[in-house]
This record gives structure tokens, C-alpha cells and sequence, in this order.
């Protein structure tokens, strides 16, 4: 059981994307999608839960082909399939307890008062049970952080996107991120794609990495492979060098 | 004008289907109250002091500028009060109060909405199975519906209130002849109060759009709420000329 990307394209206006990408992510697997910003990682990890549209390309889903899904059949796929967004996006007017309670409620058509007991629990997975009666406003960055990926368990996904799940945290929040997402790689089995420019996290979680460069992969290989690359591409970007013949 | 006639069909044919979602969404969805009566007092409660104020001092320059013109030309204006509250509410009324909430609520709608979008928290929501249009414009919608006539109502009171104090301090004006409803008719309110419930209906659904439609950082917010503006004036104007016609064919019928 896999997801699969085929031959995906994607253009903003003239500006192409996506030029075709074909990668396979194995169940249980921690893939890490890098890139230099702007590559297309976010862009190609958002086509699998439906919140872009591809110009061309397939993607199956355990087999299924979910190209033309309708938002309806997405809403069903994404009980299974949860993100973790690049900014916290915790809705302002919610405390925390309410927002990791949102995706209960409207997914299981639980009570309002059922869905914040569930979601008690999974506050308490990030060690934000405390806090849960505060609004977002109240809190910083790398707490909205935590919530937000709380908010993202709630349904017991069996795979989750990550979106720079650890830009913006402090060294020990971003530890804590990557020793959970390990953990749930471990005793669950849930398969992580996790887009990030963290090379500590990189080389620290990953079973796998697939380096997108100029709208297509560049590299596909072990946290290994990366290392022993003679691709000055890629060495340039596993070793964080401001020279190199990476575009900017 | 190929490219702004492109663009207008665009505009038009989002925020049909906006509109027909919110309508969807309205048979088929849940409403939360308290999401509701929050929007009724932003809509509403929030727009009260903006309303007052802008339609008393238009109320008062239209008492004004008429009875200066009366009194040139008849040496008369004891008809300027009771004439002037039929104008005011089949048409300045409900057209100036939708103009004067286009630009308040019509702003804070897609100000809203937009920074949503481009912080991804409606792909969050997309996420969390809410449809952005259930959740976010259906409250906004049936809010604005109620609270814009009530709006309007208050608007048209408070300029005719103003042009009383306008008509007994400059000209002069006896008080009972000015508050004569003997030129109002039935007819008069209910074509006011179809025009507020039509704008009502309208302008939180096109600012909902443009709020949908952006993209960006803040420049997308800001251009969002340009346009926000601009389109729910342009619908405001055409509406009420739309339901004016329409008025004046059945009552000549």
C-alpha cells in the first residue's frame, strides 16, 4: 500500500512548478521532501489531499486513482490523510481546545461537548493540555505549533503531510516534532512526508529524501546517499553552501 | 475591454457560485447560533454609530439643499418634510445605507476571509472537513440579512429626524407640518425594505468572494478588499436601480 505520484505538472501562470514528478511513498515510511524555497514541495505534498490541482499526472492513493476526486470524496480521504500546516493556522476566534476539537466535531459528527473531551487527549500528546482554554493570540509561535499538529492527530490519520513542521521553533520544540513524528512512524506505523529545509531533522528522522530542483527530482536516495552525493547540486545543499551552482 | 469584460464575467460567475453554495449550504448545513448572533453584532451592533451618523448628516443636507430650493422657487417648505420621507425610504434610504455597510462590513468580510486564505487557515478548515463557504460565509450571510433592513430602517429614521432639526432651525418649519406621513405610502416601505434585504443578501456574499479569491501576502489582502468594495458598491447601485424598475412597472400595473 503506497502513494503514488505520477508524472505530476503544475504551472502558476508561466511559471511552471511542477515538470513532471513521479516518486512513490511507502506505507510507514518518514519521507522527506527538500528543496530550495520555492521548489514545489509544498505545492506537490498539497495535490495529495486535494487543495491544488495538478495540470497533468496521476496520484494514487493505496491504489486508488484520486486524479479527479471531488472536495466531497477529498473530505473522506483527508479522515485518513491529516497536514500539518507551514504556518500554525489555528483560527483565531477558537480557543486551543476548540480548534484541535473542529476537526472531530465535523469529521465523526461528534457533540460539541464529546469532541473537546477527545480532543483533551490529544492536546495532552504535545504537552498542551494546560493551556487548552487560551486562544492562539495568547500563546507564540512554536506552542501554535505544537496545537496545530495535536489538531492534525485528532483522527488517528493513518498518514500525515508535514509542512516545515519545525521552522520557527525553538532547538528543543523542533527535537521534540521530530521525536514525535519517530515515534509515530514506530509504534503506529503512520507514514510521515515531511517537506523541510531543516538539515538537522533531515539527517536526523528520515528514511528516505527526494530533493526537487527545477520542477523535477534531482535525488531519491537514503539520508546516506545524500551524504555520499557528488551531485554539486545536492552536495551544495546538504552542506548549506551560499556557493554552489544551485539557482537562487 | 476585452480583458475588463473577461474579468467582469469571472467576477460575476464566482460569486454566482458563491452565492449558490451559501444557498446550498443554507438547506443542507448546520448553523451554528452563536457564530450567528457574533455576526449579527459585528454586522449589525458595530455599524449602528457609522450609520447614524453618516445618514443624519446626508439626511440633513438633503432637507437642506431641497427646502433652499423650494423656498427660491415656490417661497414654500412646508411640503419638503412629508415629500422627502417617501424619497427617503423607497431610495436614498435602504441605496445609502447598503453603500455606507458596502464599505464597513463589505471590508471587514473579505479583510477577513483574505488573511485566512493566504495563512492557509481555509485550507485548514478544507482539512477539518468545514467547507470555507458553510462556515464562514453562511454566518456572515444570514447575519447581513437580517441586520442590514434593521440598519436601513434606522438610517432612514435618523436622516428625515435630522432634517426636522435642519427644517425648524434654518427655516423656520412647524414641527406637525413636517412630521406629516400623508404623502407615504405601503407600497414605499416595501420597496425600501426589498432593496435592504437584496443588499443584505448580496454584499457579504461578493465581499465573501473577493475575501476567497485572494492571493498573496498582504498586498493580496488589501487587493481583496479593494475589490470587495468596489463590487458590492457596483452591486448596491445596480440593484437598487434593478428593484426601482422593477417597483415602478408593477405599480404602474
Amino acid at each position: 500500500m503506497s502513494i503514488e505520484f505520477l508524472d505530476i505538472h503544475k504551472a502558476f501562470g508561466t511559471n511552471k512548478v511542477l515538470d513532471g514528478v513521479t516518486l512513490t511513498v511507502e506505507k510507514g515510511q518518514i519521507v522527506f521532501i527538500i528543496g530550495k524555497s520555492g521548489a514545489g514541495k509544498s505545492v506537490l505534498v498539497k495535490h495529495l489531499v486535494g487543495l491544488i490541482q495538478q495540470d497533468a499526472g496521476r496520484i494514487l492513493f493505496e491504489g486508488e486513482d484520486i486524479t479527479h476526486y471531488t472536495e466531497r470524496e477529498f473530505f473522506a480521504l483527508r479522515k485518513r490523510c491529516a497536514m500539518v500546516f507551514q504556518h500554525s493556522t489555528l483560527f483565531d476566534s477558537m480557543t486551543l481546545l476548540e480548534n484541535v476539537a473542529l476537526p472531530i466535531r465535523k469529521h465523526k459528527g461528534l457533540s460539541h461537548g464529546d469532541s473537546l473531551a477527545a480532543a483533551r487527549d490529544k492536546l495532552a500528546l504535545v504537552q498542551m493540555h494546560e493551556m487548552a482554554a487560551r486562544f492562539p493570540a495568547d500563546i507564540g509561535d512554536g506552542l501554535r505549533k505544537r496545537v496545530a499538529i495535536a489538531r492534525a492527530l485528532t483522527l488517528d490519520p493513518e498518514y500525515v503531510v508535514f509542512d516545515e513542521p519545525t521552522t520557527g521553533l525553538d532547538p528543543v520544540s523542533a527535537v521534540r516534532v521530530d521525536r514525535l513524528i519517530r515515534q509515530m512512524s514506530d509504534d503506529t506505523g503512520v507514514t510521515s512526508i515531511v517537506v523541510s529545509h531543516d538539515l538537522r531533522s533531515i539527517f536526523g528522522i528520515a528514511d528516505r529524501i527526494v530533493m526537487l530542483y527545477q520542477g523535477r527530482i534531482r535525488l531519491d536516495g537514503t539520508p546516506a546517499d545524500f551524504r555520499g552525493s557528488d551531485d554539486p547540486v545536492v552536495h551544495q545543499f546538504v552542506n548549506g553552501l551560499p556557493e554552489g551552482p544551485m539557482e537562487l | 475591454m476585452i480583458a475588463l469584460l473577461t474579468f467582469a464575467k469571472d467576477q460575476t460567475v464566482g460569486i454566482a457560485r458563491v452565492l449558490g453554495l451559501t444557498l446550498y449550504y443554507i438547506v443542507r448545513g448546520r448553523t451554528d447560533r452563536r457564530v450567528v448572533l457574533e455576526q449579527m453584532w459585528e454586522i449589525g451592533n458595530r455599524s449602528v454609530f457609522f450609520v447614524i451618523v453618516t445618514l443624519g448628516f446626508l439626511g440633513a443636507i438633503l432637507i437642506f439643499q431641497t427646502s433652499f430650493q423650494s423656498q427660491r422657487l415656490f417661497g414654500d417648505v412646508s411640503l419638503v418634510g412629508p415629500a422627502s420621507l417617501p424619497l427617503l425610504c423607497r431610495q436614498l434610504g435602504p441605496a445609502l445605507c447598503g453603500l455606507m455597510v458596502a464599505t464597513r462590513v463589505g471590508t471587514g468580510i473579505a479583510a477577513e476571509i483574505g488573511s485566512m486564505v493566504v495563512t492557509e487557515q481555509v485550507d485548514a478548515l478544507r482539512m477539518s472537513n468545514a467547507q470555507p463557504v458553510d462556515y464562514l460565509v453562511k454566518p456572515r450571510f444570514y447575519a447581513s440579512l437580517v441586520m442590514i433592513p434593521a440598519l436601513s430602517v434606522i438610517g432612514v429614521f435618523t436622516a428625515w429626524m435630522a432634517g426636522l432639526l435642519v427644517s425648524t432651525a434654518v427655516y423656520h418649519t412647524n414641527p406637525s407640518t413636517y412630521l406629516n406621513f400623508g404623502m407615504v405610502r405601503a407600497s414605499d416601505a416595501i420597496e425600501g425594505l426589498a432593496k435592504a434585504v437584496v443588499f443584505g443578501a448580496t454584499i457579504p456574499v461578493i465581499a465573501a468572494h473577493s475575501g476567497l479569491e485572494a492571493r498573496g501576502g498582504s498586498e493580496g489582502v488589501g487587493a481583496a478588499t479593494t475589490q470587495a468594495v468596489v463590487n458590492s458598491s457596483l452591486a448596491v447601485i445596480a440593484l437598487d436601480f434593478l428593484i426601482g424598475g422593477i417597483a415602478f412597472v408593477v405599480k404602474a400595473a
